[in-house]
């Protein structure tokens, strides 16, 4: 296995981690202001804002092995360049979707992070073991609330469940496997993503199981993929519009 | 009629206008408070910090941390009900609260629990950790709490909390703080605004007349 190969597997895992980030940190932004009490849409806020911080940690791991800047990779690239899976670029049409995304997807981070503390590649073990006190404060949040709305009231547990029977397939799309898989493996710079699926299906199932609503049929099947190889759905070109509207008003302005 | 905000998002929510009925503010239309105590440094003493609306203390604890615990270096939280601090009286200026307090035990069969006793030095400052001690309930805490931690120097008000009552930070949360120290984007001074807008001044008009 070339040096050369062997770094183009391990920039589109980097890629494909920055991209959910920012992404997400985006849609999760969304709410701010307009989150459902005040605490909560400070702190859902900030969760957002960690996100957006560390997909910049992980664009700046990508400059250093040739790509071009954060900015300019986060901001000019079209939907077809991005590596993000489909879940993370879904609008946030309710609360419950947002956060059953949320409790989705940062589990399936915590558990990737986790794994990455162990990397061959040393600059990405290194963030990986710094974003482990962010990365369980989210876990937390997340569990706390899928927790406390999967049981409370017959509203609360309908809302949350339908949203979760929405997001599954999607959730199974994180797992899409690179086409360098076996690179990254055998290369010891990460353990996969079958691996991964495995772990996160046993978190995310010991929670539900703690609450009144049912886990759908995880079979990877149902997976809406494609994320990862640049086919999105609709909504993700008009978010990288509005996301990178004040940018491109001045591409070299400072910050 | 539809808002048309300058904000995109505000747009997305399709917000009517309604001009026909008042808004009638409701009772109890808040969720209950939470008392919110920060431990700044290892070995510092717990402060009152604020309060937070939340459902439970879990989520108490979670608003809490955003809330109150975004800057600056933080060890521990606390979070308990407000309804469960039990406060005296408050004293003005120079006179302690201790003054006014009976010196004698009243013996008690009652069994015995941990309490948390927080002073308040000034008015305007923030409630401060005391100590610790054994006692039959609040009113035999603060008894108790003026000859165990009374110092002498005036306590305007006291505030005492059932340590079974309060949510604690577990060593193994305190990993949630560890880059905190490092979130320098947070602060308003990291962006060099006031310097930023002197260069552009300058950019524009010249350099300021002396």
């Amino acid at each position: 296995m070339g040096h050369r190969q062997n770094n183009t597997a391990l920039k589109e895992l980097l890629y494909r981690i920055a991209d959910d980030l920012l992404i997400l940190g985006h849609r999760n932004s969304e709410w701010t202001g307009i989150g459902p009490l005040l605490e909560e849409d400070i702190a859902f806020s900030s969760m957002a804002q960690d996100k957006i911080g560390q997909s910049l940690v992980v664009y700046q791991l990508l400059q250093e092995l040739g790509e071009a800047d954060p900015d300019t990779v986060a901001f000019t690239r079209n939907a077809q360049q991005f590596h993000n899976c489909q879940l993370v670029e879904l609008p946030g049409t309710d609360y419950e979707f947002s956060l059953v995304r949320h409790f989705l997807y940062d589990h399936s981070l915590l558990d990737r992070f986790r794994q990455l503390t162990g990397s061959g590649y040393q600059p990405l073990a290194a963030i990986a073991k710094k974003f482990m006190g962010e990365l369980r404060y989210h876990v937390l949040h997340a569990d706390t609330f899928i927790k406390k709305l999967g049981t409370a009231t017959d509203e609360s547990k309908s809302r949350m469940q339908k949203a979760l029977n929405h997001a599954i397939p999607f959730a199974l799309g994180i797992f899409e496997k690179s086409p360098f898989e076996q690179e990254l493996i055998t290369g010891n710079i990460f353990v996969g993503e079958a691996h991964l699926f495995e772990i996160w299906q046993q978190e995310i199932s010991k929670i539900v199981s703690d609450t009144d609503l049912e886990l759908p049929d995880l079979d990877f099947s149902r997976a809406k993929t494609g994320g990862r190889t640049g086919k999105h759905t609709e909504h993700l070109q008009p978010l990288l519009e509005e996301m990178s509207e004040v940018f491109k008003l001045d591409p070299g302005a400072e910050w | 009629m539809v808002f048309d905000s300058l904000d995109p998002r505000i747009n997305r929510l399709n917000l009517h206008l309604q001009r026909q009925e008042e808004y009638k503010s409701v009772s109890l239309d808040q969720l209950p408070t939470y008392e919110v105590f920060l431990q700044l440094k290892p070995d510092k003493e717990y402060q009152h910090a604020g309060i937070v609306h939340a459902a439970t203390p879990d989520t108490a604890f979670l608003f809490a941390k955003e809330q109150f615990s975004r800057r600056y270096t933080c060890t521990g939280m606390w979070v308990v009900s407000s309804s469960c601090v039990w406060v005296t009286q408050c004293m003005e200026l120079e006179e302690s609260i201790y003054d006014h307090l009976p010196d004698d035990l009243h013996e008690t069969k009652e069994s015995m629990s941990a309490y948390d006793i927080f002073h308040l030095y000034q008015r305007g400052k923030q409630h401060k950790h005391a100590g610790k001690l054994m006692a039959s309930g609040h009113g035999d805490a603060v008894i108790r709490a003026k000859q165990q931690l009374d110092q002498g120097k005036p306590v305007l008000n006291i505030w005492s909390v059932k340590t079974s009552d309060v949510r604690t930070t577990g060593k193994e949360d305190l990993e949630i703080w560890s880059t905190l120290p490092q979130k320098s984007h947070r602060e308003v001074i990291s962006y060099r605004a006031g310097e930023k807008l002197k260069l552009f001044k300058e950019k524009k008009h010249g350099p300021p007349a002396k």
